[in-house]
């Protein structure tokens, strides 16, 4: 039972339903003789309606089959199956800036697992395969995309030149990772051919990784680490821009 | 399992309402709810506590966001910090007056848009809100009366807006 006069919090709760039959209708008479009382109820009764009623619409949207239980559980079985460490969440974030200042615009959830530089090959699909994740930075004239680089990893390695395999740098992209801040720099042949340069720290656990290559579904990544940061190439398996690239990197 | 699923697809159009409140985006509001609805399938959801599944999935995406908001705070830091650009100051745009009771919603910071949505639309309990929230129920009290009021402020710009004024 809430005591005469009701206080704020019973007024909310009288608002929201929340209370108990006996104590909303003493609420009810109360408002009666309380009309400055009753005006904010009222306020707040016809802020509750437009707000259900502007967001009633939500929930008319077109079901997304991916979304569905059953296929959830038929991936997290998968998944499982396949070992893939499901405690680590790598989250491709956000640009920034726009009416509500930055906002979580792109924002990804993919797995991570214990192979080296999952991250850097992720990335790479994002990026330069979806095109889910858009450049925070393209390259005008010769020689920026280093700079831009410098403005973030100051003592990385240099970019890798590529030009003897038609490659040239087009693209940088910012990403955060479970091991801090990361970049990847887009390289494109004059067919369009993409590979990728990524760079970030080694991580809480500095786990520097001994000169490597794996491929992984249609992607290869070259991995290797120097300057106290760990770095990956990500190239198409088996095309020919791959091959070139890799005689010319001298892996 | 199968009833359990049927009961997972009536409130799957609710969570993805939530997950849009919070992100402001259709795309990455799914990617949260995909991640929730993957929490709450795998071992995690052995810990399913009693009570209403709603709410215990409301918790489980609103936990999940708050971990990748911040992840994405660390990025924006970053980021301000190398281009030395700062959008957490109000801008001219920011303060331009909320024509809608919508506009004034999104306007909200994120944890009194959760608040409301939760109170105002789901009708959630108070006490279902403050287990989501992991709150004491007098905070949640507290917290809505703000956001009411903060609400308030904002539609009410609207009519008593100068510049409207002009435009009778």
């Amino acid at each position: 039972m809430i005591s005469m006069p009701p206080s704020e919090r019973d007024l909310h709760a009288y608002v929201d339903h929340q209370l108990n039959e006996a104590d909303r209708r003493l609420v009810d008479t109360w408002l009666t003789t309380h009309p400055e009382a009753a005006a904010q109820v009222r306020a707040w009764q016809h802020d509750a309606q437009l707000l259900r009623a502007a967001l009633g619409g939500a929930l008319q949207q077109p079901a997304n089959p991916e979304l569905d239980p059953a296929l959830i559980r038929q991936r997290l079985k998968r998944q499982s199956r396949r070992h893939l460490a499901s405690a680590a969440v790598l989250l491709i974030a956000v640009g920034i800036g726009g009416f509500s200042g930055w906002q979580a615009r792109e924002m990804t959830l993919v797995r991570s697992s214990m192979l080296p530089m999952t991250d850097a090959l992720q990335a790479y699909r994002l990026i330069a395969q979806q095109g889910i994740l858009p450049a925070d930075y393209k390259v005008d004239t010769d020689g920026d995309m280093q700079r831009w680089l410098d403005r973030y990893f100051t003592q990385a390695s240099r970019l890798p030149d590529l030009k003897s395999a038609g490659f040239e740098p087009v693209s940088g992209r910012l990403l955060s990772t479970d091991e801090g801040p990361a970049a990847m720099v887009m390289y494109e042949d004059r067919s369009g051919h993409k590979v990728s340069f990524y760079v970030r720290p080694p991580g809480p656990k500095n786990t520097f990784l001994p000169r490597g290559s794996r491929s992984d579904g249609d992607l290869q990544a070259d991995y290797w680490s120097g300057d106290g940061y760990n770095y990956a190439m990500v190239s198409p398996t088996d095309s020919p821009a791959a091959k070139q690239l890799k005689q010319s990197m001298q892996f | 399992m199968s009833e359990f699923d049927e009961q997972l697809r009536e409130i799957i159009p609710r969570l993805r309402r939530f997950a849009v409140s919070l992100t402001r985006n259709s795309s990455s509001a799914d990617d949260l709810v995909q991640a929730s609805l993957e929490r709450a399938l795998s071992g995690w959801g052995a810990k399913r506590a009693e009570g209403d599944v709603r709410a215990w999935l409301f918790a489980i995406l609103y936990r999940q966001f708050l971990d990748a908001h911040r992840r994405s705070r660390r990025y924006a830091r970053m980021l301000e910090f190398f281009t030395g650009r700062d959008d957490a100051e109000p801008s001219t745009e920011r303060t331009v007056i909320a024509q809608s009771t919508l506009q004034a919603f999104d306007r909200l910071p994120t944890e009194q848009r959760a608040l409301l949505l939760m109170v105002s639309v789901e009708g959630l309990s108070y006490k279902e809100i403050a287990d989501i929230l992991d709150v004491p129920t007098g905070t949640v009290m507290s917290r809505l009366s703000r956001a009411r009021q903060a609400l308030r402020q904002l539609s009410d710009g609207e009519i008593s807006s100068p510049s409207l004024r002009i435009l009778k």
